[in-house]
């Protein structure tokens, strides 16, 4: 079973989130802001991330930073309410950058296609 | 046409440790080596930008920068931030990763939020240790033309050389089509059996792609460099380009990578001929560096029992020779030869005194040293082996600090 780690500082977000996503078969692990997100990759194994930007203690752009340089290979999606990240260069880094919406299914269809492209 | 200047943000890539060129290295980085009598080493791509009107300049240092962050901040210093032009000299910030910079490309890439700030359509990067001329406008010019996505400054070299460099192969339009980095058999250009096509480390890149590739190989192991890793998997791909330097720079070219102590020497021997490779005279081409206030350079005869000669040889301002013979050989400034004192095919560095009856040949004397009477370097090689460092074309090189 594939293991994802959702960053978000809304926990009714988050919650939600997570029981989509254990709906879909994955198991799910959860993080409020950067800080703990960074400190959860160095003492598990997941094989992908999903990370807010806007967070207190430590914005997903640090922690994006802060978890590549632990971790190279890991997957992370970037998951926000707001385009204009794209400007910052760090979030290039990112396997993909999806804006919030109602609706999952986009998010959901990437966790697909990347853990697919990983377990080839 | 034109103004893509304004549009380009060049970063200088000078952190480069130097460790074949020992121990001139010893206290300083590469760059900061002195060349010529009064030049550094990164005078000449800092000259290159500033007469090539590229005004908005990174220099990122590493290792020992300090020599490099005092000459930047005192030759450098004439740049104007309102005026759109600066050079900032940018150590390791550890934003991204608490490591020192693995490759070129991770270089660049932990200085990204520079070029987010700054904005640029195009980002060039140099090596701060290379002494040569060129106009990178020309080479903006046909990178902009071609819609490159890269540009790879190139040049020809003989086959045996093309070993320490990333050998390109180019269609007749000069995209790049094969890409190998330091091979150890480099293939040569067609109908030249001898010759090979080489990377000279200088690039230019659209924006866009430079970031997709950088975020792209930060994610990858690997070396994070440009010639390991960067262009070999890009270049069938994407508009790779290589422009062509001593075809579209004529006459001016000339390119040394100074590698090694050997062709460090050798590039300044090369100076002290009627018409060097490099004319350091050219009005419309200056290459600027810092010289300390020194009266003109002074050649006396009042030490010597016999006449003072000084025959093919670079005396820079402050130098005084009172007696004695300096022959083939530079002298950079403040240097001091006292009586019937013989200098041949040497480089002496700022401030070097040299004592009555002593003898100096095919040596690199480093700043400051003093050399007692009569004491004599470059003669008994074994023994000069025991006290210096002597390369192994003989050269013997005095280092800093060194007390006789």
């Amino acid at each position: 079973m594939s293991k994802i780690l959702i960053v978000e500082d809304e926990q009714h977000q988050r919650e939600l989130y997570a029981m989509e996503l254990q709906d879909e078969g994955y198991e799910v692990e959860q993080a409020s802001n950067g800080k703990e997100a960074v400190d959860k990759v160095k003492n598990n194994k997941y094989d992908l991330v999903i990370l807010d930007i806007r967070m207190p203690e430590m914005d997903g752009i640090e922690a994006l930073g802060k978890i590549l340089s632990r971790d190279k290979k890991i997957p992370i999606i970037i998951y926000t309410a707001y385009s204009n990240y794209k400007s910052n260069f760090m979030t290039w880094t990112a396997d993909a950058y999806i804006t919030k919406s109602s609706n999952l299914q986009e998010l959901k269809d990437k966790i697909k296609e990347i853990i697919a492209s990983r377990s080839k | 046409m034109g103004g893509y200047n304004k549009k380009t943000l060049t970063f200088i890539l000078a952190g480069g440790q130097g460790e074949r060129l020992y121990p001139l290295t010893r206290d300083r980085s590469k760059p900061a080596v002195h060349f010529g009598g009064t030049y550094r080493i990164i005078d000449f791509p800092l000259s290159n930008c500033l007469n090539s009107d590229m005004r908005k300049i990174i220099v990122l240092t590493q290792y020992k920068s300090l020599s490099l962050e005092r000459h930047i901040s005192t030759a450098w210093n004439l740049f104007h931030r309102e005026l759109g032009a600066f050079i900032d000299v940018v150590p390791p910030q550890q934003r991204i990763t608490e490591d020192w910079y693995r490759g070129t490309a991770d270089a660049i890439f932990q200085n990204i939020y520079i070029i987010e700030m700054e904005k640029p359509e195009y980002v060039m990067i140099l090596s701060g240790d290379h002494i040569y001329k060129m106009d990178y406008n020309r080479m903006l010019h046909f990178h902009v033309e071609n819609n490159a996505d890269l540009t790879i400054a190139a040049i020809e070299t003989p086959l045996d050389e093309a070993r320490r460099f990333g050998v390109l192969e180019v269609d007749e339009s000069q995209r790049l089509i094969g890409f190998e980095e330091k091979p150890a058999n480099p293939r040569p250009i067609p109908g030249k059996k001898d010759r090979s096509f080489v990377s000279m480390g200088l690039y230019i890149f659209k924006t866009e792609k430079l970031v997709t590739y950088l975020s792209q190989d930060h994610k990858l192991e690997g070396s994070n460099d440009f010639g390991k890793d960067v262009i070999p998997r890009v270049f069938k791909t994407d508009r790779v380009f290589t422009y062509d330097y001593v075809e579209n720079e004529g006459e001016r070219a000339y390119w040394r990578d100074i590698g090694t102590v050997k062709t460090y020497y050798e590039a300044n021997m090369e100076l002290l001929t009627e018409t060097p490779p490099i004319d350091l005279y050219e009005r419309g081409w200056i290459i600027r560096t810092y010289m300390d206030q020194f009266p003109p350079a002074k050649i006396l005869c009042e030490e010597a029992e016999s006449n003072t000669d000084v025959i093919n040889s670079i005396v820079s301002n402050g130098s005084t020779i009172n007696g004695g013979s300096v022959r083939n050989s530079v002298l950079s400034p403040g240097v001091k030869v006292h009586g019937n004192a013989v200098i041949e095919n040497s480089i002496l560095m700022h401030g070097v005194t040299v004592g009555k009856n002593a003898k100096v040949r095919n040596a690199i004397i480093d700043k400051r040293i003093k050399i007692p009477e009569g004491e004599q370097i470059g003669y008994d090689l074994k023994k000069d082996r025991k006290r210096f460092t002597v390369t192994d074309e003989d050269i013997v090189v005095v280092p800093k600090g060194f007390v006789f």
